[in-house]
């Protein structure tokens, strides 16, 4: 590998990986208040990337129950961005009611919420087949309007690559870090969030209503997810309701690599998983889906907590 | 008197917090061994790590001469050290003749194969299982209740049966964590003569950790004393209770 | 009967089959493991019968043996998973909870991806026309049937036995088992096996049945299904996974217009039974049971 195939890797790893940061992130902030996985962000990432399809063109999609249903409104690419992100943010509110308050309420043991939330997001993917059908959504290439889809690089006679849609991947994700960071860090809702995270009870002791936090969490998260989702449409295609699983299950690797309830480790994690899928060289490119799972079992048999993570301490 | 049970510079550290720090000290064989200290002093987290449920970060003990540090919890436990716990942590889901039951396991060795098809070896060592069970069911008064799921004890019923789980290990010393808690007095002077009984029925050594002074005072042989982690004194309870670091860890008794 | 057989045949050995899946993550279960990793152990099992009795390499063996080669693939099926799950088991089970779930399904993934693209495995499209063991498919009804007897008796004895209780106190509460001399890490591993075990014997006896294999028998959305038959049905007593396979696979069958859905079905019910049926029907009855048991026994007290 040479130098430019090397830069051309590193960007592909930094764009697909700031995603993974971003749709990680939302397992995070779950994880960091409840203490559980939910197991429905996938559904949400997937939701966010069908939403956001809808909006940008105008219509909902091939096949399924609302099959050519014409929209009577249509969006430029950013607002579509966060109209989608703020709808999957409400339904990753849906999702706390559904699955998770129920079980809060009954005091019951989180491998249950584990559960539920599966259920959710098979019912949630589901649905989705249901109403837009099973083929792939591709957006369509001047969704951005008058932006040339791509930048060329020339290095003497070889090329690098640059898409719009890595530029905007990774501009969209260092403007939501510095504003989850600094949201989180500075503001008295971020303080709140991070109250309720290290002690729930204590918090609510100190007037801070835990439910209302745990909802904001639950937007947020879906928010995030919902975001990666649709980016991730916008670069790859949608290519079905069940695309969100892989990307699903490949976020626990991100979460679990950074250690859970990390926010740097979530960043942390998703970078270095898409830059490793990035430098696997193309003999071996059908294997770069494992990758992400060999990590995850790698980290979890040598440091369960992660990079970024604390012990789990067991009290006796 | 032969020593049973010494601790060695036995420390133990989470992050920056010295949770048991240079601990030392010796039990004889057939003690009743006192562990007192405010609370936090670092008791539980001892018994922990004599028990092999935490592991040591630095220093040794050994039990009968055979060192122990490293070993994990049930090894620990088939050598002979039995133990309750703090905060009750008795298989609720099961009967109470179950709960005294799966201490034998350590005294037992059928496996996979001889249980699922029932060979008479197997056959034999259940029923020595079930009639040991019942045995200490009988000596802690709980033999009517054999059926019952362990969650629907009362308190002070639940903690007797812990107790009775942890005899059923059939253990050279028993660790007692404030197995007194939420007793009232007579419960407690009933607690104190079937430890003494036990202490001489089977022979066993007791370590106890406790909150009650009094009682502390009363059953124990020799008491040591806790606080932050150090071991402040060493000693028969009389003299433990008159010693000026002591009374300033404590500021007066319970 | 015959008739019966016809159109059912095939409907009663798929709840035969699913039930035996459900049962091999019943194993883990009653150490108190959360293990997703059946499906894994699922497709290995079906690839090695598809592989002995589909390539050139293994045709003297299947002609000197006739229909032999399919118990023995039954056999091979049992030992490679039982090494397999040893050496992903014994790392893996020192993980608690969550980590043990998610370590599972990693494994998952990485077997299906591995699977997807090796060439003895036939790569996307696998292995296909593999050799029947019966004409009919409801014949089929006489290796999964009894497989399922000897296997609930083989939990029945379990549960009764020495090794039963250790499974049980390790479920209750790990730590306190340790304690009273259980080396739980040992007995999970062991029941982690033996789940595996089951779930790549059940492959093996299904990819005749099936008449194709691919990567796709082995996937996170299969372990979903299995954990909703053991919820449902309930996860503590045997015939729990038997009750919720069948009632998840047979009445979507049987009410045709719910067919379609049985995806959203599994999907509601898994919502639905971790809310109000956390202890899965079988639970629920027996609580039923001993309320209306404390209700008579009450009533007499008054009289």
């Amino acid at each position: 590998m040479d130098a430019v195939q090397f830069l051309q890797n590193f960007i592909n790893g930094i764009s697909i990986g700031s995603v993974y940061a971003i749709f990680a992130l939302g397992y995070t902030l779950v994880f960091s208040i409840l203490g559980i996985i939910n197991f429905a962000h996938g559904a949400v990432f997937t939701l966010g990337a069908y939403l956001t399809y809808s909006l940008a063109v105008g219509r909902f999609g091939i096949g399924g129950l609302l099959a050519d249903l014409q929209i009577p409104f249509q969006f430029s690419f950013s607002v579509s961005l966060l109209i989608g992100s703020i709808l999957s943010g409400l339904a990753g509110v849906l999702v706390e009611r559904c699955a998770f308050r129920p079980l809060r309420s009954r005091g019951a043991d989180p491998l249950l919420a584990l559960v539920s939330s599966l259920g959710v997001a098979l019912v949630a993917v589901n649905v989705i087949q249901y109403l837009v059908g099973s083929e792939i959504y591709s957006f369509p290439s001047d969704v951005y309007g008058d932006i040339r889809p791509a930048f060329v690089i020339h290095f003497g006679e070889k090329l690098v690559v640059v898409r719009t849609v890595q530029m905007v991947i990774f501009a969209v994700s260092l403007l939501v870090l510095a504003l989850l960071g600094y949201m989180i860090g500075y503001t008295r809702i971020g303080k709140a969030l991070r109250a309720v995270a290290e002690n729930a009870s204590t918090a609510s002791l100190l007037g801070i209503n835990v439910d209302r936090f745990i909802l904001y969490t639950f937007f947020l998260s879906g928010f995030l997810g919902g975001m990666a989702g649709s980016l991730v449409g916008t670069s790859f295609g949608i290519a079905g309701p069940y695309f969100g699983v892989s990307y699903g299950l490949k976020g626990l690797a991100v979460i679990v690599m950074g250690g859970l309830g990390s926010i740097p480790g979530a960043v942390l994690g998703g970078l270095i998983i898409g830059l490793a899928e990035a430098f696997v060289p193309s003999e071996y490119s059908a294997y770069k889906e494992a990758i992400a799972f060999a990590f995850l079992f790698a980290v979890l048999m040598i440091r369960p907590q992660g990079f970024l993570g604390r012990s789990q301490m067991q009290k006796v | 008197m032969s020593i049973i049970l010494h601790a060695e510079r036995l420390c133990r550290n989470f992050g920056g917090l010295q949770a048991v720090d240079a601990v030392s000290f010796s039990v004889e064989e057939g003690e009743i061994f006192g562990l007192i200290g405010p609370n936090g002093a670092g008791k539980t987290t001892l018994f922990n790590l004599l028990t092999g449920l935490t592991p040591v970060s630095s220093g040794t003990f050994n039990y009968k001469g055979k060192f122990l540090t490293g070993l994990p919890p049930h090894r620990i436990a088939g050598l002979g050290i039995g133990r309750t716990f703090q905060n009750i942590r008795l298989f609720k889901g099961l009967s109470a003749l179950e709960n005294v039951k799966i201490s034998r396991h350590t005294r037992t060795g059928s496996g996979l194969v001889s249980g699922i098809f029932g060979f008479p070896a197997s056959c034999r060592e259940e029923r020595l299982v079930e009639e040991k069970a019942r045995e200490v069911l009988k000596l802690i008064g709980l033999s009517e209740r054999a059926e019952e799921l362990a969650g629907n004890f009362s308190y002070g019923d639940q903690r007797r049966l812990e107790i009775g789980r942890a005899l059923a290990l059939d253990p050279k010393v028993l660790l007692l964590d404030e197995p007194a808690a939420g007793m009232n007095t007579a419960e407690k002077q009933n607690l104190t003569a079937f430890i003494r009984g036990v202490r001489k029925q089977f022979s066993l050594t007791v370590l106890l950790i406790e909150h009650h002074v009094p009682l502390v005072m009363g059953l124990c042989d020799r008491v040591a004393v806790l606080d932050f982690g150090k071991l402040i004194a060493v000693g028969e309870p009389a003299d433990v209770q008159r010693d000026p670091a002591v009374i300033e860890a404590y500021l007066g008794a319970e | 009967m015959e008739e019966f057989l016809q159109n059912y045949g095939f409907l009663v050995v798929t709840l035969l089959q699913q039930s035996l899946l459900a049962l091999s993550l019943y194993f883990p279960l009653m150490t108190g493991q959360l293990s997703l990793a059946s499906p894994g152990f699922y497709a290995l099992g079906g690839y090695i019968a598809a592989i002995m009795l589909t390539v050139d390499g293994c045709a003297g063996v299947r002609d000197y043996l006739g229909w032999a080669i399919f118990p023995l693939g039954w056999v091979a099926a049992g030992i490679v998973s039982a090494v397999l799950a040893l050496l992903v088991g014994i790392p893996a089970l020192r993980l608690r909870g969550i980590y043990l779930a998610l370590g599972t399904i990693a494994f998952v993934e990485i077997m299906r991806v591995l699977f997807l693209n090796m060439e003895i495995t036939g790569g996307a499209i696998g292995i296909f026309d593999i050799p029947q063991l019966f004409e009919e498919r409801w014949s089929y009804i006489l290796v999964f049937g009894p497989l399922l007897i000897a296997t609930l008796l083989f939990i029945y004895r379990l549960e009764r036995s020495r090794i039963g209780r250790a499974y049980k106190a390790i479920r209750e509460d790990e730590l306190a088992a340790g304690a009273m001399g259980i080396n739980a890490t040992r007995y999970k591993v062991q029941a982690f096996v033996i789940g595996a075990i089951l779930a790549g014997i059940v492959g093996a006896m299904s990819a005749p049945f099936l008449n194709t294999w691919n990567a796709r028998q082995g996937t996170f959305d299969a372990s979903v299904s299995y954990l909703a038959y053991v919820l449902i049905g309930g996860s503590r007593s045997l015939f729990g996974p038997l009750l919720g396979a069948t009632l998840l696979v047979a009445l979507p069958e049987l009410l045709r217009p719910l067919k379609d859905a049985r995806l959203i079905i599994n999907g509601v019910v898994l919502v639905l039974a971790s809310i109000y049926l956390p202890q899965g029907i079988v639970g629920a009855m027996s609580r039923l049971k001993r309320s209306l048991f404390k209700i008579y026994a009450a009533r007499g007290d008054d009289k």
